[in-house]
């Protein structure tokens, strides 16, 4: 007996809002990120739960282009939280505010 | 085979394009662009003559042109409209131009004007928009030109402008037909908005329209058609009563005579005031509607007729003299359309044009001959030293003081005539007749005053004594027209024909289609629409000869009597014996007083008072809006806080309220 | 007619692929020579394969290829690409702009470290943005927008020691992944209610979603988060005002250019084709709603944010936030009253001429950079004087941003204005009408200051770079003549829509 599409969608909806309240509540730039990759994880649960209750594939592989696009996603994050702290000496996202209203 | 029609924008064109070339090139040219103005209102006058041939073959024109806007119920185009009415105006306009383009050679040239460039310029631009009015097939069309013959006046008049009076004048002309011209333009958009249609001619003309609708008892604008008929036919004669400087708005044509003489003799005889009656005989279809209507017509016209005429005896001036003649003599025409006698007011415009040009080229040459002076007291004596202007200026006196047999004389005994026999079926147009006809005693008196004053007696001051020479084109345009104030009168011979039951009312049967014409803009047609019934003293040949009797002799006794004071070898200013009454005609009635008065004692306040409101009020909230707008921007900008965790913030919150919008819109949580 | 060669259907992507080759060839000259500064070559590679995708592009508009009538549309891949007339469109529109911009960085990348990493990274955010233009499918739509994003991010951030230029990529970046982590949700909860991710395939299956309308509805609105994102629309704009400031002003013009367009046409082809309006209300999910509301919110947020900036580039990066809500009217007003391919059209139109006058106004700010005349309206003061012809290019780029009429941005917003009364949206009419006047104020302030203050400073001669002149004439140029071309590109625009609107 398989587990009922609406158990994965809710625990895909606990995902994407812990994903949430990771990024609202964070200040750090690497906690960001991963929050960021959690939503991300919660979309896949999503897409390979639906694949396999609509009897196609589509969701599944389109599951694997979302990890590679996270994957290169962090790569570019990385970069830039890299410049970041070269120019700040720090990884908190609130201290680059000089551009504003 | 190309036919004059074709040929008929050319008319307008030419002096166009004169415009254009004096302007562009007046002062690289001989006679600064003179001669451009002279070639193409030559070929003007070659084409309005063809055209009046082509129209006498029984061939009219009324076609459009070119539509400029267009909407749902109602289409704004140009046009052309030729029918024996216009195709007359367009030979009388070319011809006074062509002759006072020719006159300006001797006047302006000759005596070393400057700004030559700009004159010759200005008087095509004139032309052309007065020949543009002319062959006008509708009444926006007629407006815009109406406008532009009243700019060109205004820079014309204004053509000396380093006079401190010239920009006054010009001014004064400007504002004052501007306010007729306001009337106008709402009656344009009144009859636009009631009919749905301008033109002049044809089954889908205004004046059939609003035949159809007093005759179908309709309502319009929560009037009957009638009432409304006459309140739009009085709007558009507020600019007529302007242009024509009929009575109240007649003052600033005195004034205009600061212009250069020449100006005011294609003002006076050809352009801008006869712009305004021929308005009124263009659209006369329309009025012919409104029995209110003529008769406001005539009695302004007869009361400015005799009141501009009692002005005209005191004057000095002679071009003062010729203004105050102008208005009284457009007074007769009023009178004359007023009555119903649609012939006889287009028959004294045409004569008038041509005596009048006359006159006040004469004026010109005289005030060449006497280096530039105008006072009539420093003149006399002038009849031998000059023959030819003495000669064609008597010419024209007679004329205008409508003396046998001069062409003043036939038409404004038929402009009197038509009143005579309208008033005795309707005892309230004798009022107006009688004015008219005391007018014509004060014209035969003052008009002889000035003949006697400037030629005869003894001369007064050393310029007249050694007057300066006049050439062969201030002569030749004279010779013309002084032969055209004695002859021209042969067209309507009415009272000879009555008399010897002879077909010579020729422009009456030309008026009235019998060569051609186009349907309803006929004589014929106009007499049965206009509702005044006519009464004779015994018979019609009675009435004729007691009515041309009594102006007759009215005329000669104004003559006599300025022959009796003033053709003495050294006259005296007999006017200063009537005292009080002299300083009252001298200071024209204080019209121009009361009009300032009005002017800043109730426009000024009220300007002051809609200024305050546009500063405080419009303005106000104007710049309420943009400094709300600006605090708003202050405001709105905040929200970039610059911490990106506020963004994410913002963003969640707005995505969640955009989701319970689209969900309570669409019934989700139901 | 008989076509000259007859190519594999494929090759219908030409203009994609030449970016996309171009990029590569990039990093080969950079693996090659890796410290190049042979900038002349780093530009005129991009730059000769922009205008050989746009070249292509516009071959094939004129052709016929994805004209019903003429040589049909193009599915590849099962259809999850496909070239119609909007496709083409808005490749001509992402190529013209990475034309102009590539010219334009010759020259100001005069003294930069990564010449080729910049220009590559240019190049793939630029075959991202083609490829969002034939995308057909959420997978490919995700994929694509991805492919426009990082570079882009990269690229904001790419002066490393500039502190603006980094807090720009910070927050673009930032924004962008919690963006996307929406958009591929509601991708995944689109599927999890339809079961296909094909945009025609979704629109078919719809009916059998009725279970699932609210999954579908939370999925669609997450779907319109993904693209305000993309578009600079609000609430998704707050990266748009700091990474247009921050970044190199030739990234600037790409990024509210090319980018918003290619996100304009994602959105505009998956509500046309996947969510046909009268089903979608069937359902309870009337997205145009959702379009009028951030329409009217974007505009106004936009150009009351932009009109009492002190600084230039930010002025026109709100000014680009109030550019989208005009844009946005394009689907808010698909309601079916009117005639959905006019508005749809207009707003095409509207990105076209936005690609040339928003381009042209951020390389003149481009130029005033490498002046270095400074940031502020006191600052360009009497730049007239100096550089009357860029200045007089920049004049003619903020009228038609106001939309005066002699200027392309008149029309097209005119066509947009018309289309919103059609639709029945008077609210967004007037919106339209008040801001375009709000807007008036803050450009011609700009104007003032170039033509009528004098200089606050004492100002040396300045030089004319080439790279950016040529750039902004063009821009100039094309800014004014499309008025006269305006019939071509209007019904070539609204042909396009005609085909994509139900």
């Amino acid at each position: 007996m398989s587990v009922p599409v609406d158990y994965y969608v809710l625990l895909s909806m606990a995902l994407f809002c812990i994903g949430l309240f990771g990024i609202l509540t964070r200040r750090n730039a690497l906690m960001f990120l991963m929050s960021v990759e959690i939503m991300l994880n919660a979309a896949n649960v999503n897409l390979i739960a639906f694949a396999f209750y609509h009897g196609n594939l589509t969701g599944q592989v389109f599951a694997l282009f979302t990890m590679a696009l996270a994957a290169a996603e962090v790569a570019v994050g990385l970069g830039i939280i890299l410049v970041l702290y070269r120019n700040f000496r720090d990884v908190d996202v609130t201290v680059p505010s000089a551009m504003r209203w | 085979m190309a036919t004059a029609f074709e040929f008929a924008p050319a008319i307008a064109l030419f002096p166009l394009a004169a415009f254009v070339i004096a302007l562009v090139f007046g002062d690289y040219m001989p006679k600064k662009g003179a001669f451009a103005g002279i070639f193409a209102t030559a070929g003007s006058l070659l084409l309005s003559l063809w055209v009046l041939a082509t129209v006498a073959g029984g061939e009219p024109y009324n076609e459009q042109l070119y539509q400029w806007a267009i909407g749902d119920q109602i289409g704004f185009h140009f046009g052309i409209l030729l029918d024996p009415l216009s195709a007359l105006m367009l030979v009388i306009v070319s011809l006074i131009a062509l002759l006072v383009h020719i006159f300006s050679l001797g006047y302006m040239n000759a005596e070393g004007e400057t700004g030559l460039r700009r004159y010759y310029a200005e008087l095509g631009l004139f032309t052309f928009s007065m020949l543009a009015f002319v062959f006008a097939d509708n009444l926006l069309m007629a407006f815009m030109f109406f406008e532009l013959v009243g700019l060109c006046s205004y820079l014309l008049i204004g053509f000396w402008f380093r006079t401190e009076s010239a920009p006054s004048a010009a001014k004064k002309a400007f504002l004052v037909t501007r306010f007729g011209d306001y009337f106008f333009l709402v009656g344009v958009v009144a009859i636009a908005a009631t009919f749905g249609t301008l033109s002049f001619a044809g089954t889908e003309s205004f004046p059939t329209a609003a035949e159809a609708a007093i005759d179908n008892g309709e309502t319009l604008f929560g009037f009957d058609a009638e009432t409304w008929v006459t309140i739009t036919g009085l709007l558009v004669l507020g600019g007529v009563i302007g242009k024509s400087a009929q009575f109240p708005l007649h003052t600033w044509l005195p004034d205009a005579m600061e212009g250069p003489t020449t100006v005011s003799a294609l003002i006076h005889a050809a352009t801008m005031v006869a712009a305004g009656v021929y308005l009124v005989a263009r659209m006369f279809g329309f009025y012919a509607q409104s029995p209110t209507a003529l008769s406001i017509i005539a009695f302004v016209g007869g009361f400015t007729a005799l009141f501009a005429a009692t002005m005209g005896v005191v004057k000095d001036d002679i071009k003062q003299v010729l203004a105050y003649s102008t208005i009284s003599q457009y007074g007769y025409m009023m009178l004359g359309l007023g009555v119903g006698g649609y012939v006889a007011g287009v028959f004294h415009l045409m004569n008038h044009a041509f005596f009048k040009a006359l006159l006040f080229l004469g004026a010109g040459a005289v005030i060449i001959l006497m280096h530039h002076e105008q006072d009539m007291w420093k003149m006399g004596g002038l009849k031998d030293k000059a023959p030819v202007a003495y000669y064609t200026f008597l010419s024209g006196a007679l004329a205008l003081a409508g003396i046998v047999p001069f062409s003043g004389f036939w038409s404004k005994d038929e402009v009197l005539f038509d009143a005579l026999i309208v008033g005795l079926e309707q005892p309230l147009f004798l009022a107006a007749y009688a004015m008219g006809l005391i007018g014509v005693f004060f014209t035969g008196f003052y008009t002889f005053r000035m003949v006697f004053l400037t030629f005869h007696g003894e001369p007064r001051t050393d310029a007249a004594r050694d007057p300066h020479p006049i050439g062969w084109s201030v002569k030749v345009p004279l010779i013309v027209l002084g032969v055209l104030a004695l002859v021209a009168g042969v067209v309507n011979l009415a009272p000879i024909g009555k008399l010897t039951g002879a077909e010579i009312t020729f422009l009456e049967f030309w008026l009235d289609g019998e060569y051609g014409a186009i349907e309803g803009l006929t004589y014929h047609a106009y007499h049965e629409a206009v509702p005044f019934a006519e009464g004779y003293i015994g018979t019609e040949t009675v009435t004729m000869l007691v009515g041309a009797g009594l102006s007759l002799g009215l005329a000669l006794a104004g003559a006599g009597l300025a022959y009796s004071l003033y053709n003495v070898p050294e006259p005296v200013p007999h006017t200063e014996k009537l005292g009080s009454v002299r300083t009252l005609l001298r200071s024209n009635y204080y019209q121009d007083e009361y009009q300032v008065w009005l002017a800043e004692g109730l426009t000024l306040p009220l300007a002051r008072a809609a200024d305050r409101f546009d500063q405080g009020v419009i303005d106000g909230v104007v710049n309420g809006v943009s400094s709300v707008s600006l605090f708003g921007s202050g405001w709105i900008k905040r929200i970039q806080t610059g911490v990106v965790t506020n963004y994410a913030a913002l963003l969640v919150l707005g995505f969640i309220a955009l989701l319970v919008v689209l969900g309570l819109h669409g019934g989700w949580f139901a | 007619m008989a076509p000259l060669i007859e190519l594999h259907s494929w090759s219908a992507l030409a203009p994609t692929l030449i970016l996309a080759l171009t990029g590569l060839v990039l990093f080969v000259f950079d693996s090659i020579d890796p410290r190049s500064t042979n900038r002349s070559a780093l530009a005129g590679i991009s730059t000769a394969g922009a205008l050989a995708s746009l070249g292509v592009a516009v071959w094939y508009i004129v052709a016929g290829v994805g004209d019903p009538t003429r040589r049909g549309t193009f599915d590849l891949f099962g259809g999850q690409l496909i070239v119609d007339q909007m496709a083409l469109f808005f490749m001509v529109v992402v190529a013209v702009v990475t034309a102009m911009v590539s010219i334009a960085s010759y020259d100001y990348f005069l003294e930069h470290a990564y010449q080729a990493e910049y220009y590559s990274l240019m190049l793939l955010a630029a075959t991202g943005m083609s490829t969002m233009a034939a995308a057909n499918s959420l997978v490919t739509v995700f994929i694509a927008l991805e492919l426009a994003s990082l570079p882009s991010f990269a690229l904001v951030a790419i002066l490393k020691t500039n502190r603006g230029s980094v807090e720009a990529g910070l927050k673009y970046f930032l924004i962008g992944a919690l963006s996307s982590a929406i958009f591929v949700y509601g991708i995944s909860l689109v599927y999890g209610a339809t079961g296909y991710m094909q945009l025609e395939a979704i629109a078919q299956n719809l009916e059998g979603a009725e279970g699932f309308s609210g999954l579908l509805g939370l999925g669609v609105v997450m779907l319109i988060g993904g693209f305000a994102y993309k578009t600079a629309s609000v609430p998704f704009h707050f990266w748009a005002p700091e990474a247009y400031e921050g970044a190199p002003a030739p990234i600037s013009a790409f990024l509210s250019s090319a980018s918003k367009a290619a996100g304009f046409v994602i959105a505009f082809r998956v509500f046309a084709t996947a969510f046909p309006i009268e089903t979608m209300a069937d359902i309870g999910i009337d997205w145009t709603l959702a379009f009028v509301i951030l329409a009217i919110v974007t505009m106004t947020i936009g150009n009351f944010a932009a009109a009492t900036q002190e600084n230039v580039k930010r002025m026109l990066a709100y000014s680009s936030v109030g550019h989208a809500g005009y844009a946005l009217i394009g689907l808010a007003g698909l309601t079916g009253t009117g005639s959905n391919d006019v508005v749809l059209g207009a707003a095409m139109m509207h990105l076209l001429v936005y690609g040339f006058m928003n381009t042209g106004a951020f390389l003149f700010i481009a130029l005033a950079e490498y002046w270095g005349v400074g940031r502020t309206f006191e600052d360009y003061n009497g730049l007239a004087k100096q550089a009357p012809m860029a200045s007089a290019a920049m004049t003619i780029f903020m009228f038609s941003l106001a939309g005066i009429p002699p200027f392309g941005g008149f029309f097209s917003k005119y066509f947009l204005l018309t289309g919103a009364i059609d639709a029945g949206l008077l609210v967004v009419a007037v919106a339209l009408v008040v801001n375009s006047a709000l807007s008036l104020y803050y450009y011609s302030r700009l104007v003032k200051a170039l033509w009528i203050e004098e200089p606050v400073v004492e100002r040396d001669s300045l030089t004319q770079p080439t790279g950016l002149y040529v750039a902004i004439i063009f821009a100039a140029v094309m800014t004014v003549v499309i008025l006269p071309g305006f019939g071509p590109v209007a019904d070539t625009a609204i042909e396009a829509a005609a085909a994509v609107v139900p």
